[in-house]
């Protein structure tokens, strides 16, 4: 299928993507909206590229910027201590592999890591001084780049079956079961793979309720993981939002993998702190900000399906929005909280939604309802 | 011969990391990426578990977690909530304690204050079973070597 130069290619790609606090980056996502054709997203994401260089060919993006690894060794009595106190003293993490058992020296390599420009030799100074070494221990620095944990954390990626039938499949693996609905991934550094308690929640809640010919809203996409399984399940159109423009490149991408059709699904970044105004069936974006700000998300009642997987806290802040995307009568579906969580959403959801049922998987939660007619 | 962790643990312990990461903003970007993906844990599972259950304390406040990585690639974590001085210091208004505690003084606090640190204090798994009363003298002690003199109300 597709090669591992391909991977290789999105990484390059995707690094010089990620988030630039820049305007002009933000304002290439208004092309999402009106994209005509899915397969070719080759040549989109070289379009972004070539926007978003021009604007931040600089370290100040810390997500591109090299970083510092330091490995400093101390004994090992002291090596709790130590890495609390470089903490402290400005590291950003300090992580001690454990021996193995048969070796017998009593010293042990603190490997810190270190994201800002500062003077690492003055920081393991204060460290140690703090608590009470008599002399710095010696330490040894050396520059890394993104892309090395970048490709490692995605070793951790397999196959995974939902349910009966359903897998995830990464994109560089072949699917296990190839006659089954086989959703295929490439999920770089946004969130969906399927191995979480709250994706699993929100497939099994999606494959029960999708008979064909939905709308459906994925508020929170990530990966595009869910939106993409409900059209696999005969969803008519799926529209993915988030926050994060990083999220939405990556949805694209895999909307691609999957052969999904031009038509069939849409995407859009929602900046954090846009506030809505519903009036008369359709939604607006805040005082200055542009109408098509908001891209596909003018609309209100027009889903059938809502789904957010996100946290708490905003799903608590944006239950209005939530709701009045769904038509009356719609299934809203929420998740990304843990068992203890429920209560609260419970409390704030239970205006919008009747019908309300709650599944859980290892700690985490789904709360799931119809939408009153009366709202 | 296995360690102590390793026993109770009941699987073999690869590392131990320790970050300092902003309540309910775990991204995959430093620090958590570099510290994490060195050692193939899942980073998104790491992100998202943490932000859940961060949501309660006030955005962007630094935790301190310390993740104990195995060998088959699971960990766990614990989340602390920011040191005493670091909640002294933000409720002080001040940048530093005083270089000549006892002799110098920074800022002053008032008792409310106090209480409010302890009682955040109390969610840490290290201090859910002392009472708030202890937890506050505690907070008391550190605030008298940084050099913040507490009051029981503001004049």
């Amino acid at each position: 299928m597709l090669s591992s130069l391909r991977v290789g290619h999105f990484f390059k790609h995707l690094s010089r993507t990620l988030i630039s606090p820049s305007s002009s980056f933000t304002h290439t996502y208004k092309l999402f909206p009106i994209i005509p054709n899915l397969r070719e997203n080759h040549s989109l994401i070289q379009t972004i590229v070539r926007r978003s260089s021009t604007s931040s060919d600089n370290w100040t993006d810390v997500s591109t910027a090299p970083y510092f690894s330091v490995r400093i060794r101390c004994r090992k009595d002291g090596a709790d201590m130590l890495s609390d106190a470089l903490l402290c003293f400005g590291a950003s993490s300090a992580s001690m592999d454990e021996k193995d058992s048969c070796e017998s020296t009593d010293e042990i390599y603190i490997s810190s890591i270190f994201t800002e420009c500062q003077d690492i030799g003055t920081c393991i100074s204060y460290a140690a001084d703090s608590i009470g070494l008599k002399e710095r221990p010696t330490y040894e620095i050396t520059k890394d780049e993104q892309c090395d944990w970048i490709i490692k954390s995605q070793e951790s990626f397999h196959p995974v079956e939902i349910t009966e039938g359903l897998w995830i499949v990464p994109e560089w693996k072949t699917p296990p079961e190839l006659k089954a609905t086989n959703i295929i991934l490439n999920p770089g550094l946004a969130f969906g793979t399927g191995e979480h308690p709250t994706t699993k929640l929100c497939l099994l809640l999606l494959r029960s309720l999708i008979k064909g010919d939905e709308f459906f809203l994925d508020y929170g996409t990530g990966s595009g993981i869910l939106g993409i399984a409900a059209l696999k399940f005969g969803a008519a159109l799926s529209v993915g939002v988030d926050i994060d423009p990083n999220a939405i490149v990556c949805a694209h991408m895999n909307a691609a993998l999957n052969n999904i059709e031009p038509g069939q699904m849409q995407f859009c970044v929602v900046p954090t702190n846009m506030v809505y105004t519903f009036k008369d069936g359709r939604a607006y974006a805040d005082g200055d900000q542009s109408p098509d700000g908001l891209g596909v998300l003018t609309e209100t009642e027009k889903y059938d399906v809502v789904i957010a997987n996100i946290l708490l806290n905003p799903l608590l802040e944006l239950a209005e929005n939530i709701i009045a995307y769904a038509k009356p009568g719609g299934i809203v579906g929420i998740s990304g909280v843990l068992t203890e969580q429920l209560p609260q959403i419970e409390d704030r959801y239970s205006e919008y939604l009747e019908g309300i049922s709650v599944s859980e998987i290892d700690g985490w939660a789904c709360l799931s309802g119809i939408k009153k007619n009366t709202v | 011969m296995a360690t102590v962790s390793e026993i109770l643990a009941h699987r073999p312990l690869l590392a131990t990391i320790r970050l300092t990461v902003p309540a309910g903003a775990a991204r995959p970007a430093p620090p958590v990426g570099p510290a994490l993906g060195q050692y193939r844990l899942n980073l998104m599972a790491f992100c998202k578990d943490f932000n859940a259950r961060t949501q309660k304390y006030k955005p962007d406040t630094p935790m301190a977690v310390l993740i104990t990585a195995f060998k088959d690639n699971t960990f766990e974590f614990t989340v602390r909530s920011p040191s005493v001085t670091w909640y002294l210091k933000k409720a002080a208004g001040i940048e530093s304690g005083s270089g000549r505690a006892g002799h110098e003084v920074a800022s002053t606090l008032t008792l409310k204050h106090i209480y409010e640190i302890a009682k955040v204090k109390q969610s840490d798994p290290f201090c859910q079973y002392m009472s708030l009363e202890s937890i506050s003298k505690s907070i008391i002690g550190t605030a008298n070597t940084m050099g913040i003199t507490v009051l029981k109300e503001l004049e």
